[in-house]
């Protein structure tokens, strides 16, 4: 009982505050084609930007009574219509997608999630591109047949517009293959919102990682724990110097968390097969000449090559 | 407000490295495609309102000619070989007409028809009804066409060597051991050291051994390319039940083959191995379904994921260079299936104000039947690991638009990962490495007869690792007005590790607690220009548990017997009692002998001896060691972004990033790194037909590895013979001194830096409508290089060659017996790429257009870790002969669109 009052009590306040909130764009519009015309006898064909290129979208199907009019986004806008005062430059419509329009973005996000606010919109609220100001329209294109974003192989050009960094690593040796056109942004991220970290489809990294890579979901046997609760612990998935997509080079990578038996002394240029350790500053023969297995090669995976888990009996050192 | 808008690339292409050809006539359509329009549209005006109106289709056919073979050109276009291609697209729409009656539409989209890398897609939908896709796609991913390897039956999963295979040996060295420098007549050949100190080269009888092995064995080797293929097939629909509830589900089927290279291991003990062309041959089909309810005011899904990963390959087998009568094995992935269950919902309270709540559930299990061989010498406790893992999600956010200018969030977050899959103890040795002559202490305790198994058995237990992740998070953003909004924020997470079943905590953190805080900037600083700062902080403090690898080892629990002797305890009581690691005292060779326990677990001071935990080889860490995802930690995070229109032409941007992570109790292990990064881009619009754009970005990234090459306690006091006594070193000048301290030997210290630092320029140029309209032109152009450097400071001992037993002599007086070799850096690892790519489309007609595209391609990677693949390099490890890409590729391509 105490804490049903005190639920009740919390969504009271909750809708106390809330009442406070800015008011829905009022008017109910015209969604028909008639409707449509009291912009599109401006903005016709004529119009340097395809606005009329939205009837060949899923916004310009007219016999489905869920699309849109004009007006249903951009709002009656009796002043850029009627224009009263005869200003040579028209008022701005009510709702301006513009970037520098002066529409605050809660209201631009609305007047999309006014029809799309659930499926992958869920957690639109409160994520990391709603909280850095961007809107629908920051990555949609409405006007436009052939809406970039939705097409895995230009999807990516409008992603790394502003993730510059990721457009960067995409050039690595290693990377997925993103800007080949194999994958889209949107095949690990979802750009509106996740419950996972980093805006992951899933609801953690492993678990987007595992829609691809289900061979390393196990669960193995013999778990390799930073493997099971992170791939990013080991890897970058945009693109490294260090394939496969690793953030640092084995077998210093192992070294990060290693230090036993052989994996405790030092790896370095010394030990390659030219190195000093190796030669002896020429005094050792060539004939006797080792040069350090965990350094050379695919040092600590020529062995340990089941990094990701093993399910063999014998299997505890990865090696089976 | 103004919001925070990049400008956009003009070139969609100058993003890609190499790509697929059909995707760049995809891609430009998409950029150009509009333009082409506008001009149809000048034509007429009912054409110009349909044109702009009716969905657009068109149909791509090309072909050209790639100039060279190269893997890593190709590694996922599709033209890896040298020769002409052929290759189309298809945009094919139909459907109703947007003002008809009719809610029908279809479409019909194909890239790259023609190559391994193509995909195709067929939506046909009644709008607001129901909608129905299928999707196809099949791409290839080379991985390398430079291996080589000895092996029969390349491409199966038993691997033989040719009949005339010899050992590689160098006889002069040693007659038996395995050596694979042999497989070079240069490496081979060399001069050894006789067993009297002698500098002596092959004996023609040992040349002529080697001869044979060079003639058998390097000849053996042969190529195999390595490439793995996916191909996809993929069919959905969505049926709208009633204006609120929709019914959506997809399946998706795809079949991975291939070849995948592998390290195999042939000797445990020897560190041996080679490396495998691993079977790929497995399919992962993965089922979604969801229900979605969704009112004005709230919104309901449920949904289930489904998948299934079948692997058609259980194990590898090879035979064993060292003796062909031997065989090793490995496991490969198991089959397994992942079933989830989620449920969404959320409330609008207001048109600001939202509560969003999250359900999950799920289960990933597997219970392939383990294998089975030699390396089990008592059998098996059980047939299959029965393995499961169940992860449980629950997350609570509240947002809410107090006032216009103020917003508030919070959110709470349980997210569960519960390992139950069964402990069980294992038995096993290492990779063909047979019974030894001791008998393992624990044959009584696993009640077996005395001597059934020896002192280098392997005996653990599996670790069910369970992670329970509770986070809150706070945080509100506040607009001061002119487009300036400050927001901040406070998270606390704790993370708790267990393992369910295990005789003792099995987590090296089994807690762990993090505060973060961060706060934003975003204002306009001047007209048309804007700036963001974003800064966050954060601490994790973790409760470390140094001795948790005894999970592993169940026998660390029991007292060892015969052949020990006078043992009161077992390893883990030992170590509660002394408050010692593993690793022992830290301290050097005993001045007087040890008793008792510690005679017996901390020999002359030394590591716990594995064979007193049923372990072949040493499992504990350094006191100080940290697992880096496990330490504690300090992380700064440091954004910040410049938006600046200069003029109605010009806008650039720049943008940095900054973290830095300092593990600040990690005596060893990742100590520190930091990534920082900083991106200019512009974009100039020279007129409506010619614009410019570039960018630039700088990554730069170290870290700090710290480790301790540390040796055992003994009181030896000379190499080979009694007179060799001298070390070169700066810690110890007597081989007495430095064996008594070999635990605790400084100079055994070392330190890895490694830096990583990438610069990226971009350029683009397109130039439209030239020629009446009928011509664009592009550019793109993109330089990448990539550097990793690894510096290490530190050093290793290395024993004199000469200082051997007798026969050999005596060092001369005053030559050192062991060396004190310091670290070098390694070579930097260098990868350059140039991109340019060219293109020019021309339109026949108004629906018709050829495309005439260049590419020109450069790689070059230099990296030292090839150098050990190659013959006379290694001892342990058989060369496969990879070469690091290399390659220059120019590729041209005719295009012919036609639209309609």
């Amino acid at each position: 009982m105490a804490i049903l009052r005190r639920t009740i009590a919390v969504l009271g306040i909750i809708w106390f505050f809330s009442a406070s909130a800015p008011p829905v764009l009022a008017g109910e519009p015209d969604a028909s084609l008639h409707g449509d015309q009291v912009c599109t006898r401006c903005h016709d064909e004529t119009e340097s930007r395809p606005v009329l290129a939205i009837y060949k979208t899923a916004h310009g199907v007219k016999a489905d009574s869920r699309t849109p009019g004009c007006q249903s986004c951009h709002g009656s806008s009796e002043a850029h219509v009627t224009n009263p005062k005869g200003s040579s430059t028209r008022p701005p419509v009510d709702v301006d997608f513009n970037p520098r329009g002066a529409n605050p973005p809660e209201i631009l996000a609305r007047t999309c999630l006014n029809c799309h606010q659930n499926g992958q919109r869920a957690h639109w609220e409160g994520s990391e591109h709603e909280h850095s100001g961007l809107v629908c329209t920051s990555c949609h294109e409405i006007h436009t047949h052939g809406d970039r974003v939705l097409n895995k192989v230009s999807q990516p050009d409008v992603c790394l517009t502003c993730h510059t960094t990721q457009r960067a690593q995409f050039h690595r040796v290693s990377t997925h293959p993103v800007t080949a056109g194999e994958m889209a942004c949107s095949d690990c991220h979802n750009p509106h919102g996740s419950v996972g970290p980093k805006l992951m489809v899933k609801n953690s990294v492993n678990e987007t990682c595992y829609t691809c890579h289900a061979d390393r979901r196990g669960p193995f046997l013999w778990e390799h724990s930073p493997v099971a609760e992170d791939c990013t612990n080991c890897h970058t998935p945009h693109g490294s110097n260090n394939a496969p997509l690793l953030k640092a080079r084995t077998p210093w990578l192992c070294q990060e968390c290693h230090t036993s038996d052989h994996s405790g002394p030092m790896n370095s240029g010394a030990n390659l097969p030219n190195g000093n350790a190796t030669t002896l500053g020429g005094l050792l023969p060539l004939g006797n000449q080792a040069p350090r297995s965990q350094m050379n090669g695919r040092n600590c995976l020529s062995c340990h090559a089941l990094i990701h888990g093993s399910n063999h009996p014998a299997g505890a050192r990865f090696s089976k | 407000m103004k919001h925070m808008k990049k400008p956009r690339l003009h070139s969609t292409a100058r993003v890609r490295g190499p790509t697929a050809y059909g995707a760049i006539a995809v891609s430009a359509f998409l950029a150009n495609g509009q333009n082409a329009i506008a001009a149809d549209a000048k034509a007429a005006e009912d054409p110009a309102v349909a044109a702009l109106t009716q969905p657009t289709s068109s149909i791509d056919i090309g072909g050209g000619n790639v100039s060279s073979s190269s893997y890593k050109f190709g590694e996922y276009n599709g033209l890896e070989d040298k020769g002409g291609f052929a290759v189309g697209d298809v945009d094919i729409s139909g459907g109703g007409r947007y003002d008809s009656d009719s809610v029908t539409r279809w479409n019909l989209r194909a890239n790259d028809v023609g190559l391994q890398a193509s995909d195709a897609r067929f939506d046909f939908k009644e709008q607001g009804r129901f909608k129905i896709d299928l999707g196809f796609d099949d791409w290839r991913h080379n991985l390398s066409d430079t291996y080589q390897s000895p092996y029969l039956g390349l491409g199966s999963t038993d691997l033989t060597l040719p009949s005339g295979w010899q050992k590689p040996i160098v006889p002069q060295v040693s007659p038996t051991s395995l050596n694979y420098r042999s497989l070079s007549p240069v490496a081979g050949q060399g001069s050894a050291v006789s067993p009297s100190g002698q500098v002596v080269a092959p004996t023609a009888s040992q040349l002529a051994t080697l001869d044979g092995i060079v003639a058998a064995d390097t000849g053996a080797f042969h190529p195999f390319n390595l490439h793995t293929v996916r191909k996809q097939g993929e069919v959905g629909f969505q049926v709208n039940l009633s204006p609120e509830l929709l019914a959506s589900g997809s399946f998706r089927h795809e079949a991975k083959t291939g070849y995948q290279p592998i390290g195999a291991v042939t000797s445990q003990v020897q560190e041996n191995s080679v490396v495998i062309p691993n079977v790929v041959d497995n399919t992962t089909d993965q089922l979604n379904l969801g229900l979605e309810y969704a009112h004005r005011k709230f919104f309901v899904q449920a949904g289930y994921y489904g998948s299934i990963f079948k692997n058609n390959v259980s194990s590898m087998s090879w035979q064993d260079p060292n003796d062909p009568t031997k065989t090793a094995s490995m496991s490969s992935a198991p089959s397994n299936h992942f079933n989830q269950f989620n449920l969404v919902g959320g409330m609008n309270f207001s048109p600001g104000t939202k509560l969003v709540a999250d359900l999950s559930y799920g289960r990933a299990e597997q219970n392939q039947s383990f294998l089975k061989d030699d390396s089990l010498p008592i059998g098996l406790p059980e047939i299959s690991a029965n393995a499961l893992v169940v992860t449980k999600l629950a997350s609570v956010k509240l947002t809410t638009r107090v006032t216009p200018k103020l917003s508030l969030f919070a959110r709470y977050k349980f997210d569960d990962r519960a390992n139950e899959t069964p402990v069980a103890t294992f038995a096993f040795y290492d990779v063909n490495i047979p019974k030894g002559a001791t008998s393992s202490a624990f044959n009584t305790a696993l009640g077996l007869l005395p001597g059934t198994l020896s002192s280098n058995v392997n005996i653990f237990a599996d670790r069910p690792q369970s992670k329970k992740d509770n986070a809150f998070s706070l945080g509100g953003d506040y607009s001061l007005g002119h487009g300036q909004k400050l927001s901040g924020g406070y998270e606390w997470e704790k993370i708790e590790r267990t393992c369910d079943g295990t005789w003792i905590n099995c987590s090296s953190a089994p807690e762990s607690i993090e505060r973060t805080f961060h706060g934003d900037w975003h204002a306009p600083l001047f007209q048309d220009v804007e700036a963001r700062v974003n800064y966050g902080y954060s601490e994790r403090r973790v409760r470390y548990d140094s001795n948790a690898w005894l999970a592993l080892v169940p026998m660390a629990g029991v007292i060892p017997g015969a052949p020990i002797v006078g043992a009161t305890t077992g390893v883990y009581g030992y170590l509660q009692q002394t408050g010692l690691t593993g690793f022992g005292p830290l301290l050097g060779f005993p001045t007087t002998p040890l008793t008792g326990n510690a005679a017996i677990f901390s020999p002359n001071n030394n590591i716990v001896p594995q064979s007193l935990y049923g372990s072949r080889d040493n499992v504990s860490e350094l006191p100080g060691m940290r697992r880096f995802n496990l330490a504690d930690r300090d992380r700064d995070r440091l954004r910040f972004s410049l938006d600046w229109q200069a003029t109605d032409r010009l806008s650039l941007t720049n943008n940095v990033e900054y973290d830095r992570n300092n593990y600040l109790n990690s005596l060893y292990g990742l100590q520190k790194s930091t990534n920082w990064a900083v991106g200019l881009d512009g974009t100039y619009t020279l007129s409506d037909r010619l614009t410019a754009s570039a960018f630039f970005t700088h990554e730069d990234q170290t870290s700090r590895t710290a480790g301790d090459g540390y040796g055992s306690n003994t009181n030896v006091a000379f190499i080979g013979r009694a007179g060799n006594t001298i070390v070169d070193g700066s810690c110890y000048t007597t081989v007495l001194e430095r064996n008594e301290n070999g635990k605790n030997d400084p100079c055994l210290r070392w330190d890895s830096n490694m830096h990583d630092r990438a610069d990226t320029f971009g350029m683009t140029f397109a130039w439209n409508g030239l020629l009446s309209h009928k011509l664009d032109l592009s550019t793109d152009l993109v330089y990448s290089r990539a550097r990793t450097d690894i510096a290490v400071d530190g050093a290793s001992y290395s024993n004199n060659p000469f200082a051997l037993k007798a026969p050999a002599p005596v060092l001369p007086a005053g030559t050192p017996a062991v060396f004190l070799v310091p670290a070098a850096d390694l070579p930097a690892v260098v990868t350059r790429t140039v991109d340019v790519r060219l293109s020019g489309r021309y339109a026949l007609t108004q629906k018709s257009d050829v495309r005439l595209v260049y590419e020109y391609a450069r790689t070059k990677v230099d990296d030292f870790a090839y150098q050990g693949l190659q013959l006379g390099t290694g001892t342990e490890q058989l060369p496969t002969l990879q070469q690091a890409p290399d390659y220059v590729v120019q590729v041209v391509a005719l295009f012919y669109r036609y639209r309609f």
